[in-house]
């Protein structure tokens, strides 16, 4: 062999620079081992993560399926709904949330059990909870009304046979249901804040609401926002609320996004255009993760 | 202890490997005399004993294995759903709900069982054949999908002591049709003189949601002469006069009486339990309801109930308004094989064991009676003509021995659709609570049913 061929038969250096690359700077056995140990990752990956969510935007694919579910008049309510679910249930939940957090910052062994009977919505199964909330809204013989007709001798409205009323049911039972967490979540935030930095603006004069304007909510702005972004993608894939406590009716005028998917795929035995409709929030949930993912790079606070 | 290598791992891995593919034989071996059956949960605990009962006594009788899982209605119905779709099916499985089998024929997903159901031909009533007969629109005949096991029809169940309280008695029911159900505004007229603040005269499930309203619905449209709606030839006649004129009459007794104060109003939004939740707390006199679940459920901690509270006069309905017997719509539980079954044999010999009348006959009177047996020899037998039985005799009568229709699904999977998307409960709703005239609820109603049955053309 001549000198030639050697030169002509060794790796060109950019190759052995993207192999090293490639292997992360491991050699011989540690790079075969590493691989071993990613595989069974990379396989649940593939099976759990990747390979339902390519099925889904395969089965969701068909544009004919688009103009017939933009056609149907449960569909065009829901869409109204589900604004309407995601706009007050997660802001005004939020809202609860971070002034309760608050208020359960305060000391004393009374306010720790105040929180141990308010965390209880929230511990109890989702399920039981809300069909117990729509027999409690029976209009003939729910609880709500037969209290009110013992007590005041008022007949309560059928709550669960307007729209607009058991819309409201829904939403007030989901805020009844993950208020408390998201409490929990920014009382653990604002547990966080150091003690200094309160006690220094308590110094500087910032106590009540100055003290939240200038330092908590700053502190807890990043938080908050995460939370909320958080709060509005689980809300937007929320069945239970909506299924157990109103039923997507009277006459289907109640249904969001995640109910009328199921209703289309297994009610209507389409699962495609089940699969369609809830791929229709698909414009809303991409900028939110977006969002959400360049909000968990921000790791500085400004006060 | 052992060192851990590589080679040691790898080693270890092929090993394994090994080992599965050289026991794999075995494995086929007994998946060729094993089949997979899903079936529906029963409402009572007797319908599984006696599903189970069967499929044990099959596999006695012939070696080989039926895999069973007995699974609650609704998660079913999502199983099937999703095991069709994406290929990965039993070997058998029952039409929960009814509709699967033309919806799933229609697209060609079911193995002809012909050769099942012929064996027992004579046996079954002509309302069970035509029920599994169903179109096939990729090769563009009809066949034979499904093998009939049991089957139900839309009895009312009627609470004795609120009709006794209101001062009437069970015989003063009239035998016609708008006047039984008028009756039950009396009751409940004298019932609200009498104090009562909350009892309903009538259980309609004027509601979008579950199949109950659409069965009420169809049993007020063949009432009021709109039987012919779809014709078995999978033709829709919405422009049959009669048939127009049945349907606004139904949508305006039924929505009328809802807008009168006569039924819940909270029947607006019941599931499909609600009403039966309902009538067992005596908030209406009256419910109308499929199968004998509601009877069932009481049999062993409420006898008094089942054997002298309830009743189940005129089993499903009185005649119409012309005094004609009103034939009953029976809806049928069937087993079908899926294409993509991987032991069709099994499958095919375990119906055709299932399907002879003593053992399908035992099934459902082992299921205390809450389902029809698909047979007309089964209902001689002493379990449905016990004398001391207010119930049975009269429901095999009406759902088995007298005239009786298919559901119009059957026909044509178009009119799946318009149960599922609840099109009659719009109009019945539109009635009652919109102020909606019942000719133009039904003039919005047979628009959308036209669009449906456009998709669905039976050549």
């Amino acid at each position: 062999m001549d000198s030639a061929s050697v030169a002509i038969s060794r790796p060109a250096p950019w190759r052995d620079s993207l192999s090293r690359s490639l292997r992360g700077g491991l050699k011989g056995g540690e790079y075969t081992w590493a691989v071993a140990f990613v595989v069974p990752y990379l396989a649940v990956f593939v099976t759990f993560v990747a390979y339902p969510v390519v099925y889904g935007l395969w089965m969701g694919s068909d544009p004919s399926l688009y103009p017939q579910l933009f056609a149907d008049p449960v569909y065009q309510d829901t869409v109204v709904n589900t604004v309407l679910y995601l706009a007050l249930g997660v802001n005004v939940k939020m809202f609860l949330a971070l002034l309760l957090s608050g208020f359960f910052m305060r000391p004393g062994w009374w306010m720790k059990t105040l929180l141990l009977l308010f965390v209880l919505p929230w511990a109890v199964p989702q399920i039981s909870a809300f069909i117990s909330i729509h027999w409690m809204l029976n209009g003939e013989w729910g609880f709500l009304n037969n209290a009110l007709y013992s007590l005041f001798h008022i007949e309560g409205p059928f709550w669960l046979n307007e729209r607009w009323s058991a819309l409201g049911a829904v939403i007030v039972s989901h805020i009844w249901k993950w208020t408390p967490f998201w409490t929990l979540i920014l009382l653990a935030g604002r547990m966080a804040i150091p003690l200094e930095i309160r006690d220094t603006a308590r110094v500087d004069g910032a106590t009540g609401v100055r003290g939240f304007v200038h330092i908590t909510f700053p502190l807890l702005a990043n938080l908050y926002l995460i939370s909320t972004l958080l709060s509005t993608i689980f809300l937007l894939g929320d069945f239970n609320a909506v299924y157990f406590v109103s039923g997507g009716g009277p006459a289907d005028s109640t249904h969001v996004l995640a109910t009328i998917g199921i209703r289309d795929a297994f009610d209507l035995a389409q699962p495609r255009l089940g699969v369609a409709a809830v791929m229709s929030a698909l414009p809303l949930v991409i900028p939110l993760v977006i969002v959400l993912m360049r909000k968990l790079r921000t790791t500085e606070v400004q006060i | 202890m052992a060192h851990l290598t590589r080679r040691s791992v790898l080693g270890g891995s092929l090993a394994l490997g090994a080992t599965r593919v050289l026991g794999f034989p075995h494995v086929a071996k007994a998946a060729a005399t094993t089949a997979s059956m899903w079936f529906a949960q029963g409402f009572v605990k007797d319908e599984d004993v006696s599903l189970r009962k069967a499929v044990a006594d099959y596999e006695k009788a012939s070696g080989n294995k039926i895999e069973l899982s007995i699974i609650p209605f609704a998660p079913e119905r999502q199983k099937i759903i999703s095991a069709i779709t994406s290929g990965v099916v039993p070997d058998l499985l029952d039409n929960n709900p009814i509709e699967i089998l033309q919806i799933y024929a229609w697209q060609d997903k079911w193995h002809d069982v012909s050769d099942v159901v012929e064996a027992q031909k004579g046996q079954y009533s002509d309302t069970a054949l035509q029920s599994v007969r169903a179109y096939n629109a990729v090769t563009k005949k009809h066949g034979i999908y499904g093998v009939p096991v049991r089957a139900a029809i839309v009895p009312c169940h009627i609470w004795r002591p609120l009709v006794e309280k209101a001062g009437f008695k069970i015989t003063d029911l009239p035998k016609t049709w708008d006047a039984h159900f008028d009756f039950f505004k009396r009751v409940q007229d004298n019932l609200r003189k009498q104090g009562e603040r909350k009892v309903y005269g009538i259980g309609f499930q004027v509601t979008a949601n579950g199949v109950d309203p659409y069965n009420l619905f169809m049993a007020f449209l063949v009432a009021y002469g709109g039987r012919d709606i779809v014709t078995p030839d999978g033709k829709v006649h919405l422009d049959n006069p009669q048939v127009k004129e049945a349907a606004i009459k139904a949508a305006a007794y039924l929505g009328g009486a809802y807008r009168d104060g006569y039924v819940p109003p909270s029947a607006i939004n019941w599931n499909d339990a609600d009403d039966n939740n309902a009538f067992h707390a005596k908030l209406m006199v009256m419910d109308v309801d499929g199968t004998l679940s509601t009877e069932v459920a009481l049999k062993e901690k409420h006898p008094e109930q089942y054997y002298q509270d309830i009743v189940t006069e005129g089993f499903g309905y009185p005649n119409d308004n012309a005094g004609k017997p009103v034939p009953n719509i029976v809806g049928f539980t069937s087993c079908m094989i899926p294409k993509g079954a991987k032991n069709v044999a099994v499958a095919k010999e375990f119906l055709k064991f299932f399907s002879q009348p003593k053992v399908v006959g035992e099934f459902v009177e082992l299921g205390l009676g809450r389902w029809l047996p698909v047979m007309p020899e089964l209902a001689k037998s002493p379990f449905w003509q016990n004398p001391k039985d207010p119930h049975l005799k009269g429901y095999v009568q009406r759902g088995l021995l007298d005239p009786t229709l298919p559901d119009p699904l059957v026909f044509n999977p178009a009119m799946a659709e318009v149960r599922n998307q609840h099109v009659w409960s719009l109009a019945m709703i539109d009635v009652a609570r919109e102020g909606v005239k019942p000719e133009a609820a039904i003039d919005k109603a047979f628009k959308r049913i036209g669009e449906m049955f456009a998709k669905y053309p039976v050549t």
